[in-house]
């Protein structure tokens, strides 16, 4: 992961900061930095989302296919994780460097999904034991600068959000012969119900308090997080624990605490963005990357 | 501009994918009109002065047909009337994506400079481009974006001072909904009968309008006729599960009540289903490909030996069909009985215009009449027209619109009229396209591929190529022929040893891959030869001047070289493309005469004294190994050279020289076919020749065995021997005639790919691998064989679809179904001038032998003319004689007389002209006598000696 080298004077400064609920970006302890969302920047994913989150960028790209249900749930489709470390993001990435960052941020990403709260499976399933979607949620990491879980996980909700899933039917004849037939209209789509999907807030604990959306340098500070996925119900799906430190349980309730609050304080601006962002349809001037 | 288009599509396997393309809007696409002054274009397509004589449109009009139109109605747009149309691109598309055909005769109106008939690429045009929306589908945003242009062009096109009357542009379309909206927005729209029939100046164009679909009902009565076709999705459903068959529905030729499917199963398994009355074929048309569903096995019927004709006035439609259908029932003896299906869909019809002639109605001012085919399997044709006296006696060609459920007969339309019926030139044409063989000039797009005269030999051309100027080359070839494309020489080498070349025009180095006049020479496949004419494979200026090899002028050859020893063994195989200069073109005769010329000592007779010498040598080889010389009877007619009507004929004779060049020809296939299936063991085209199931014999051995004379067909070679040992003491012709016979038991020789196939034997020539190399101006296939080998040696470089042998092996299909076609044209040709020969002969007695014994005729050949007859014995209006047939012998009892094959018998020989449309050869018999069956000897015959020596 991407690090800061922090001399002991700026630590304690940083410390005494947080202590007094300042940071030395102005911020308060449980504030975020300015988040930029912007969906569809992508063409030929079915949806796809890019966040930025202070010098944090992240991109993910949604690809639906059709694929076999697992056995033990022949009813429902299925998400995979992928997270692809660019050495864009950083030069320690490169070659075979972000590997283990990326399958340590993918399996937590299973892990906050593998639930029944955040996605209603049952509907990517097209014939039960047969045939389902299968939703490839592909992250690119385009630049750290600190906290990746959360802006991963505003930038899945946001892509998934925009998802379009052309719409099939099942047509099957007298023998049972089941064919998948797809409507010619590409307008025709199937969208996700996305409003119990979780975001990830990250909790650095540094000294004896706590804050949201850390920088590298606060990072740099700190011995232990914790992370926790909420819903817009402030229903934890996941929470973990990342870095060296330990953490004391009364702390990690403290730290729950706020996740919580905070979680549940970013579902709302971020639904109505997003729908803000589709009612203007085609109008829509695009940013991409150059923006 | 950037946008992009977006489409999900599923893929083979099963899965959606997603497929983004980027689509560019450009500023810079011009209008083509030659009154706009805004756009920026070199050329102009469209004329200022655009008229057309319409009482809708008295004022100059572009016309802009949409998608439908220009699928159906194509007939009327190739009329030369029609000019100053805007075909827009997204009508050229889906043309393309709909009907192969139909593009393709769009896209040679397009080229025709004449007909000023613009492509307009509106779909990356800054203001026509239209993006879809929600809830639109396809055809709705195809018919959005035809508006939209032509709404465009409508004001591009207004100038300030073009008033009412200034040029305009119509949207022709029949399509109901499209006209009302289009009117909406303001645009000129007419209905496309609408317009044609407002063109004052050419009535006649209302004839080949197709019937669009309300115009269907009011000719059909309501009553529903046939039952409904089953959806396409149905039909592949049950193909799937087992229930339905697919197959090509082949109706019979003696009973328009009867049809099989051929079912094509796995490997060798195919099987034929049969098809029996009306109500169960359903409206299937020859050649279509359908769906049919078994019928139980309680209801499975024998085909009928009956030969019905559907003809006589037109059938009302609600005749009772079962009327029609009593004669059907006969007697159904167990054994006969044959799988019985209907027809339940039709998967891919397979309409193309047919040739024929008109019956007219009796009613005096109908104008709906019927259209009999010339092909016996095409049910008769219902259409429109207002100049039935004019067609009347005519060969015309309609086509097929539609069959409606409720009506007995199809609905088509006149495309157009080829001639007087029984005219030379007409009956020519009806055979060309009755056998499907393209004979149109040859388009401009596929002539600006041939090379600017003069043409002329580069420094570059000669330093590619080896020069063989100095050798003593010659071609020797049937009189008269003007492509020639092989030439041969023979020197001794300071050796000791010979060097034999064959050289051969180097068409390829003309035709290069991928272009139009590659593609029209692909699909064309091979020139055919018919009596007096010849219909190029590539246009006549390669194949009578630049590729030809002719003498004393230098061409491009493709030369094999050997170097062979006195026993004419090769030392030494060379492959190079050079330059020769050729010192003669003999004919066979020429030549022959040369060789046995003992006076002659000069170059070129030497090297064709050299050459016949290691010919006799090859062929004994060849012979020894177990190559077949097998015989077929080839006439040759000696033309009037002004009426161009055969005055005489002969049959074909061989000389020395033939076999001498064929020795070679042969000999530099095998050695091409060696090096390139070498070399691309994947890819090499090859000729196969597959031996002939040992059934296709019996025929041959009981025709022998009947003469005491045993064949043996275990090997080639065992045939071969047995043919040659076959003589029977006082009938001369026995050979010849045993060696027909088994001609006809072989099998087509074809070309394959190499990569697809494992056996590669040639079994006539007794070869293990074979390929055409030897006539690429007449032949395709050997310019691909040319451009292998030219890989092969490093001369040229190959292109992907030359090594793709999935691509490969579609070609060769092509090429075999030409090849085909173009004998049975050949053999149409020659039959038509038989009968213009015996037209003017009138009746003939000739001798000839019993070919065939059939259950109730004899077939005949006339060794004279090699024609071939059949005497039937049974008429409709005579009571036919007592008649036993023996399958064993196969022998025929007639009376008291029991015929065998290769009896020998005398025949007279008279045209039957009482069906214009099927003029045929009667023969009937003479000797031996059988009253009441023979005739007697006709005194016509003196006569028409006489005639002949007036001449």
């Amino acid at each position: 992961m991407a690090t800061v080298q922090v001399s002991e004077a700026e630590k304690v400064y940083i410390l005494h900061g947080i202590r007094d609920d300042l940071r030395v970006d102005g911020r308060g302890c449980e504030d975020y930095r300015h988040m930029e969302v912007e969906t569809d920047v992508v063409s030929n994913t079915d949806g796809s989302a890019k966040v930025t989150l202070g010098h944090t960028a992240v991109l993910v790209g949604i690809k639906a296919e059709i694929g076999k249900p697992r056995p033990m749930v022949a009813n429902e489709g299925y998400l995979e994780f992928f997270v692809d470390c660019s050495a864009n993001a950083t030069p320690e990435f490169e070659g075979r460097g972000g590997e283990e960052l990326g399958t340590e941020l993918s399996n937590t990403l299973y892990k906050v999904f593998n639930n029944q709260h955040s996605l209603d499976l049952k509907s990517l399933c097209i014939s039960p034991g047969e045939h389902c979607w299968v939703l490839y949620v592909d992250v690119l990491l385009l630049q750290c600068d600190g906290n990746l879980y959360d802006s991963i996980s505003v930038a899945i909700k946001a892509a998934l959000f925009i998802t379009k899933i052309p719409r099939v039917h099942i047509s099957s004849d007298e023998e049972g012969g089941k064919e998948i037939e797809l409507s010619d209209d590409p307008y025709d789509c199937m969208r996700l119900d996305v409003e119990n999907v979780p975001c990830i807030v990250t909790l650095c604990k540094i000294g004896h308090r706590h804050v949201v959306d850390a920088t590298l340098q606060e990072k740099a500070c700190s011995v232990a997080s914790l992370i926790i996925s909420v819903t817009h119900k402030g229903i934890i799906t996941c929470s973990r624990k990342v870095g060296r430190g330990s953490l004391d349980p009364e702390s990690i309730c403290e730290m729950i605490e706020t996740g919580k609050r905070v979680g549940k304080a970013l579902h709302p601006p971020l639904m109505k963005l997003l729908q803000q962002e589709e009612s203007l349809g085609k109008k829509r001037q695009k940013v991409g990357f150059l923006g | 501009m950037l946008k992009s288009k977006t489409f999900v599509k599923k893929t083979r396997s099963g899965g959606v994918l997603k497929v983004v393309r980027e689509h560019y809007l450009r500023d810079d696409i011009w209008c083509g009109s030659e009154v706009c002054t805004e756009c920026k274009q070199d050329s102009t397509v469209l004329q200022r002065d655009a008229c057309i004589e319409s009482s809708l449109c008295p004022y100059p009009h572009y016309l802009v047909p949409d998608t439908n139109v220009v699928l159906h109605q194509i007939d009327v747009l190739e009329d030369p009337v029609i000019r100053n149309v805007i075909i827009l691109q997204t009508v050229l598309q889906e043309v393309r994506h709909r009907s192969a055909p139909v593009y393709k005769r769009l896209k040679d109106i397009i080229h025709e400079q004449g007909r000023h008939f613009y492509t307009f690429t509106n779909e990356h045009h800054r203001e026509t481009f239209i993006e879809r929306e929600p809830g639109e589908s396809a055809n709705d945003q195809n018919d959005r974006a035809i508006r939209v242009a032509v709404k465009w062009y409508s004001q591009h096109l207004k100038t300030p001072e073009s008033g009412p009357d200034g040029l305009k542009v119509v949207l022709l379309t029949n399509d109901q909904g499209n006209k009302l909206k289009a009117e909406e927005t303001g645009v000129v729209v007419y209905k496309f009968d609408e317009y044609i029939k407002s063109l004052i100046g050419n009535p006649e164009l209302v004839d080949c309008l197709a019937l669009s679909n309300d115009d269907k009902n009011e000719i059909t009565s309501s009553k529903v006729l046939f039952p409904e076709h089953l959806p396409l999705s149905k039909v592949q459903a049950g193909i799937k599960s087992g229930s339905f068959l697919q197959g090509t529905f082949r109706a019979s030729r003696d009973n328009y009540l009867e049809a099989t499917v051929f079912v094509q199963g796995e490997g060798e398994d195919s099987t034929e289903v049969l098809i029996q009355g009306l109500q169960n074929l359903n409206r299937a048309v020859h050649q279509d490909v359908v769906a049919v569903q078994l019928l139980p096995k309680n209801q499975w019927v024998a085909p009928s030996s009956v030969v019905l004709q559907d003809d006589g006035a037109a059938k009302d439609d609600n005749v009772d069909e079962d009327e029609e259908e009593k004669v059907l029932t006969g007697a159904l003896t167990e054994t006969a009985r044959r799988a019985t299906g209907k027809v339940v869909g039709i998967i891919k019809r397979n309409w193309r215009p047919f040739c024929g002639m008109l019956n007219v109605s009796q009613i005096k001012e109908s104008t709906r009449h019927l259209f009999t085919p010339a092909d016996r399997r095409i049910p008769r044709i219902r259409i429109e027209t207002r100049q039935a006296s004019t067609l009347a006696g005519q060969r015309i060609m309609v086509a097929i619109d539609g069959w409606p459920k409720d009506s007995r007969y199809p609905n088509g339309h006149f495309v157009r009229s080829l001639g007087a019926a029984g005219e030379k030139d007409t009956e020519e044409e009806v055979l060309l396209l009755e056998h499907d063989v393209p004979h149109q000039a040859f388009s401009q797009a596929v002539l600006s591929f041939l090379p600017k005269m003069p043409w002329s030999i580069t420094p570059e051309d000669m330093a590619q190529r080896q020069d063989l100027r100095h050798l003593t080359v010659c071609s020797v070839d049937p009189p008269g022929c003007t492509d020639i494309d092989d030439a041969l020489h023979c020197r001794e080498l300071e050796n000791g040893k010979l060097e034999v070349g064959v050289h051969i025009a180097d068409v390829s180095h003309f035709i290069r891959p991928g272009n139009a006049l590659d593609k029209e020479a692909a699909n064309r496949g091979t020139t055919v030869y018919l009596c007096g004419k010849r219909i190029d494979m590539v246009p006549e200026l390669l194949s009578s001047n630049l590729c030809s090899l002719r003498s004393n002028v230098e061409r491009f050859a493709f030369s094999c070289i050997w170097e062979m020893n006195h026993k004419a063994e090769i030392l030494k195989t060379r492959f190079t493309k050079s330059v020769i200069n050729s010192k003669a073109s003999l004919t066979y005769a020429e030549a022959q005469m040369r060789i046995d010329d003992a006076n002659k000592n000069d170059d070129i007779t030497e090297s064709l004294r050299g050459l016949n010498k290691l010919a006799k040598i090859l062929k004994k080889k060849r012979i020894e190994n177990g190559a077949l010389t097998l015989s077929s009877l080839e006439v040759r007619f000696h033309m009037d050279s002004e009426t161009h009507d055969p005055i005489d004929l002969q049959t074909k004779e061989l000389m020395e020289t033939n076999s001498m060049v064929e020795e070679f020809m042969l000999l530099a296939n095998i050695s091409v076919a060696q090096k390139i299936y070498e070399e691309f063991p994947e890819s090499a085209l090859l000729r196969k020749h597959p031996a002939p199931p040992p059934s296709n014999y019996d025929i041959l051995i009981k025709a022998a065995k009947s003469k005491n004379v045993m064949i043996h067909t275990d090997s080639a070679k065992a045939l071969a021997d047995s043919l040659d040992g076959a003589k029977v003491d006082g009938f001369q012709y026995f050979n010849t005639l045993l060696r027909i016979l088994a001609t006809r038991c072989m099998m087509p020789a074809v070309y394959f790919c190499s990569g697809m196939d494992s056996d590669f034997h040639h079994y006539g020539l007794a070869s293990p691998i074979y390929t055409h190399f030897t006539s690429p101006i007449r032949r395709y296939a050997d310019i691909i064989v040319h451009r292998l080998l030219a890989v092969a040696i490093s001369a040229d470089g190959t292109y992907p679809d030359l090594m793709d042998k999935h691509k490969q092996s579609a070609l060769c299909n092509n090429l075999n179904y030409r090849h085909k076609m173009s004998q049975y044209a050949q053999r149409s040709s020659v039959a038509f001038h038989t009968q213009l020969f015996f037209k003017t002969r009138g009746i003939l007695n000739e001798k000839g032998f019993v070919l065939f014994v059939r259950k109730n005729a004899i077939i005949v050949l006339i060794p004279k003319f090699g024609l071939e007859g059949t005497v039937f014995f049974d008429s409709k209006d005579k009571a036919s004689p007592n008649l036993v047939f023996d399958e064993e012998g196969p022998t025929l009892k007639v009376e008291q007389h029991t015929f065998h094959i290769f009896d020998q018998v005398k025949v007279t020989i008279s045209l039957d002209d009482s069906n214009i449309q099927h003029q045929k050869i009667r023969m009937a018999l003479i000797e031996p006598v059988i009253p009441g069956v023979s005739v007697p000897a006709p005194e016509a015959e003196p006569q028409a000696k006489k005639r002949k020596l007036d001449r």
